[in-house]
């Protein structure tokens, strides 16, 4: 069953905190569910279909409805992706709407690791008796290494540059200047990201991704409630989701499973990487963007390097406008998760509500795309393509 | 030093096989009989098949590097890596004890484990670079014990005692491993209070070594009887050992050595501790000149692993055999070199630093030249390493005593920078910290020294500081050979792995130079000799060594 054109993304909150402190992580999902039903024009008393993630504290959507106070729900997940779990989210939304198992559903984010001293590791997520861990012993756990290896191998299979992968970063501070929440709003230039000091190589500091507190929240309804709520319409055109793991030590650094997520969600929206107009694009590292630009088609295997250089993601001078709202690499990452934010400026340039700087003109068709876990040992991926009535 | 060990594995049923092989020191697979596909890491099921049993396969233990990236800041060099084996599958882990900022994609590696809480082996890789390396350095050890031309010790040779004249840091560092190993030492000196303060010294490294469980029993407990004191240089009589370790300052040693002489047993070793000065200039006056030789201890005596013996032109060879004897009783590694300013290991070393201090002059910081020199794989920089081990006042004195001039540390000295002793040197530190911080009032210094002989300062490459900082390394190693200082190429290998913490995993400067092509040194010698001058000129025997396609250590 085809999910096209059966839901519609009515409501979107972005929390405007980057640090959480003196405010806690059930409180903070509750303020972003409220937000996004006042975005939508909906109370809580609409919501019937609840998904959430390890971030929701306790047992996660249970304690969490009756927190925030959602009391006519008749549908309920909580699957958990790292940072693509928004996308397979709003995916499994679409799919239960047009299955009727729920008319207007919820999604929310929320979490704080900086307020709380944690580091890049996710909430919620319990390593004990993980079986993969002592294998992967005696390397840390941060994904980080994953992408450095990718980036290294991306390098030396198809040439791309350090420089190359600076051009992500500055792109996306050319978009991040206009947000007022941005936690990075200066405008930086390759020899700036080439000065800054290598974390892992060959990626620097200016290739990763902020760390912040906060999160955010959407509402997915049906067309027809969405049609009388008075907002822009943005519908759920086609989804898409794949996983990649090692298969028993089969690791190839090169691609994504974003080829899979990337290609059944094309097929099902019936369009092509050509006819998108904007594209969220998960930015945990610059390599990240790298990759998704081959694997979903904007360019060819290899070529993502010299797709990007050149400004050729900056809004209103590049071929493909990215991440306009400064993406992870500038404005938000919160509770390490990029999916949720990659929703949220893909539906506001889908509505024609992004910064005017950075607006696309008659941008009908957009993607947002999210790569949660590690490269290195197993990720998901989650494509959503999003059209406006 | 903290612990290095992992944290501890959590071992689960079907994986208890791999972890007992791994202590084993086996990497194991599975192996599919249904699927005949192998993979890691261990289930009881095929994950590509699903059949239900699978079986056990021993790797070979050898892979390559499919990519990297270097962990900054580890204690040992380490870098995650994913490794493929040729037997299938590939494992992300880490290559460790390498030169990892050289490696490359493609690099061959094997086995190497590392340690977990609980002791658990763990496998990881290392380059196989660096496995041949730390084989040769093994061999190079051994070959360094094989002087040529000793004879036998005879076969009633034994120490009977020994004496060490002068009670300092030194003194007491040498006695308290002469202790240690065993032998009953008398320690003199003409002050009373030094002899009191060597004492305690001696007590404190004695435990410190006994925590660290590198001394044997009953060491401390008998030192009442085996550790004498006096302050009359007549009591050296008795000892077939006599140590002199007085203040590095000819004079001083020439009278203290005739005083020995004259008091000495007729068959005693005597043995000066110099750094700098000739033994045969000190031998000149003696009345038994071919008795003495040269021990070069590295400060702390008892810590350190290195003994440079210096043989002078007329030490007699059955004293070296001697010596040599006592270098081993002693657990050190003894490499015998002849006399030249600096002997083996700190030639290399003082052209190296003359170099980094040229490269200040230029346009480098120290923070640059020491990242370089780190990146490499030596333990410290030129500079950290000076303020570490109060470089900046041994080099202003040596100076001093020699009417020579470095400018940056004759400033740094008059300017009470001493080093980490005195909060600040090339670098400053924090109260009660020895992280170095790079200050600027180093570089305004620097910068004045740079103005003041006319230089315009220039960007340095990294590239450009370690050729200029090693290469003079592997042309002063060449030297050595050609002027018979030192017996054998490896033997500098030698002396600069125990000495100065040169990597096992790069085997020595000689051995990389072997790596690095002794052709392509030549070429790159010549090009600094044009650009910066004379001292840069490639010596005869790396010259003849090029030409001839051969290398100092094969």
């Amino acid at each position: 069953m085809s999910i096209k054109g059966k839901a519609c993304i009515a409501g979107i909150y972005e929390h405007p905190t980057r640090r959480a402190d003196g405010i806690s992580s059930a409180q903070l999902h509750a303020e972003v569910a409220l937000g996004a039903l006042k975005d939508a024009g909906l109370s809580l008393s609409d919501v019937d279909g609840f998904f959430c993630s390890a971030d929701a504290p306790g047992f996660g959507g249970m304690t969490m409805a009756e927190y925030i106070g959602l009391n006519r729900l008749r549908h309920m997940d909580s699957t958990e992706t790292g940072g693509s779990s928004y996308m397979l989210h709003v995916n499994h939304a679409a799919q239960a709407i047009a299955a009727g198992h729920c008319d207007v559903a919820l999604v929310t984010l929320a979490d704080r690791p900086l307020a709380a001293g944690g580091g890049t590791g996710l909430t919620g997520i319990d390593l004990r008796h993980m079986p993969d861990l002592p294998f992967l012993a005696p390397v840390p756990m941060a994904p980080l290494y994953a992408y450095a290896m990718a980036a290294r191998r991306h390098m030396h299979e198809y040439g791309t540059t350090p420089e190359q992968l600076a051009w992500v970063k500055v792109a996306a501070s050319h978009h991040a200047q206009h947000n007022p929440h941005a936690l990075l709003r200066k405008v930086i230039s390759v020899d700036d990201v080439l000065a800054s000091p290598l974390v892992a190589d060959p990626l620097r500091r200016m290739d990763c991704c902020v760390m912040t507190d906060g999160g955010g929240a959407v509402i997915v309804t049906r067309p027809e409630i969405a049609r009388e709520l008075g907002r822009p319409i943005v519908k759920v055109l086609g989804a898409g989701e794949a996983i990649k793991h090692t298969h028993g030590g089969r690791i190839d650094l090169t691609y994504t499973a974003g080829v899979q997520s990337g290609a059944a969600a094309f097929e099902e929206a019936g369009v092509k990487p050509a006819d998108i107009r904007y594209a969220s694009l998960y930015d945990s590292f610059t390599i990240t963007v790298i990759l998704q630009l081959e694997d979903l088609g904007f360019c060819a295997k290899g070529e993502g390097g010299r797709f990007v250089a050149d400004g050729n993601l900056i809004a209103g001078v590049g071929q493909l406008p990215f991440n306009t709202d400064g993406g992870g690499l500038c404005s938000n990452h919160p509770g390490n998760k990029g999916g949720m934010t990659k929703i949220l400026e893909a539906v506001r340039q889908c509505r024609g509500e992004a910064h005017p700087a950075v607006q696309v003109p008659d941008c009908e068709l957009v993607l947002a795309h999210g790569t949660g876990g590690s490269l290195a040992t197993y990720h998901v991926a989650g494509t959503l393509i999003l059209g406006r009535e | 030093m903290t612990s290095q060990l992992l944290p501890p594995i959590d071992v689960q049923p079907e994986a208890a096989p791999f972890w007992a092989a791994a202590n084993e020191g086996h990497l194991l697979l599975k192996h599919c009989p249904a699927c005949k596909e192998t993979t890691f890491y261990p289930r009881t099921h095929c994950p590509l098949c699903g059949a239900a049993q699978t079986d056990w396969l021993q790797a070979s233990g050898q892979g390559a590097v499919y990519s990297f990236s270097v962990v900054r800041g580890a204690r040992r060099p380490t870098a995650v890596a994913v490794v493929d084996l040729p037997e299938g599958p590939s494992m992300v882990t880490t290559v460790v004890d390498c030169d990892v900022h050289a490696m490359q994609i493609g690099d061959p590696v094997s086995l190497r484990f590392l340690q977990a809480e609980g002791d658990q082996q763990v496998p990881a890789f290392t380059t196989v670079a660096a496995e041949q390396a730390r084989q040769y350095a093994r061999r190079a050890q051994d070959a360094s014990r094989h002087v040529p031309g000793l004879p036998a010790l005879g076969e009633g040779f034994a120490w009977r005692g020994a004496a060490v004249v002068g009670a300092g840091t030194m003194g007491s560092g040498i006695a308290t491993a002469l202790l240690a190993a065993g032998l009953r030492v008398c320690l003199i000196d003409r002050d009373e209070a030094a002899l009191q303060r060597a004492t305690n010294a001696i007590n404190q490294n004695l435990v410190s070594l006994a925590q660290r469980g590198k001394l044997p029993d009953g060491v401390r407990e008998s030192l009442h009887d085996t550790l004498r004191t006096s302050m009359r240089m007549e009591d050296v009589a008795g000892a077939n050992l006599v140590i002199e370790a007085v203040w590095e300052q000819l004079a001083l040693k020439q009278e203290v050595l005739a005083q020995i002489d004259r008091h000495a047993d007729a068959d005693a070793l005597l043995a000066t501790n110099t750094s700098t000065l000739d033994i045969n200039l000190l031998a000149r006056g003696l009345q038994r000149p071919e008795a003495l030789l040269g021990l070069h201890f590295f400060s702390p005596a008892h810590v350190m692993p290195l003994l440079e013996l210096v043989r002078g032109e007329r030490t007699r060879a059955d004293l070296v055999a001697a010596g040599m004897d006592l270098g081993q009783r002693l657990g050190k590694t003894t490499v015998v070199v002849g006399v030249c300013d600096g002997f083996v290991g700190n030639r290399l070393f003082i052209a190296r630093d003359q170099e980094a201090n040229r490269l200040l002059y230029e346009g480098a910081l120290p923070e640059q030249i020491d990242r370089v020199l780190t990146d490499f794989g030596l333990p410290m920089g030129s500079f950290d390493l000076a303020d570490m081990a109060g470089g900046i006042e041994l080099g202003y004195r040596y100076r001093q005593s020699r009417g020579e001039r470095e400018p940056v540390g004759d400033r740094l000295f008059e300017a009470g920078r001493l080093g980490q002793k005195s909060g600040k040197g090339y670098y400053r530190y924090e109260v009660g910290k020895r992280r170095p911080l790079p200050d600027p009032e180093v570089v305004a210094i620097i910068e004045a020294v740079s103005k003041a002989m006319g230089i315009q300062r220039r960007r340095i490459t990294d590239d450009e500081v370690r050729e200029r900082v090693i290469l003079p390394m592997i042309n002063e190693g060449a030297k050595l050979v050609e002027e018979g200082i030192a017996t054998r190429a490896s033997d500098i290998d030698v002396v600069w792995q125990k000495g100065f913490g040169w990597p096992d995993w790069k085997g020595g400067p000689m051995y990389h130079a072997d790596r690095l092509g002794l052709a392509h040194i030549r070429d790159r010698l010549l090009a600094l000799q044009q650009r910066h001058g004379e001292r840069f000129r490639p010596s005869a025997l790396l010259v003849e060594l090029a030409g001839s396609g051969q290398g100092f250590t094969a």
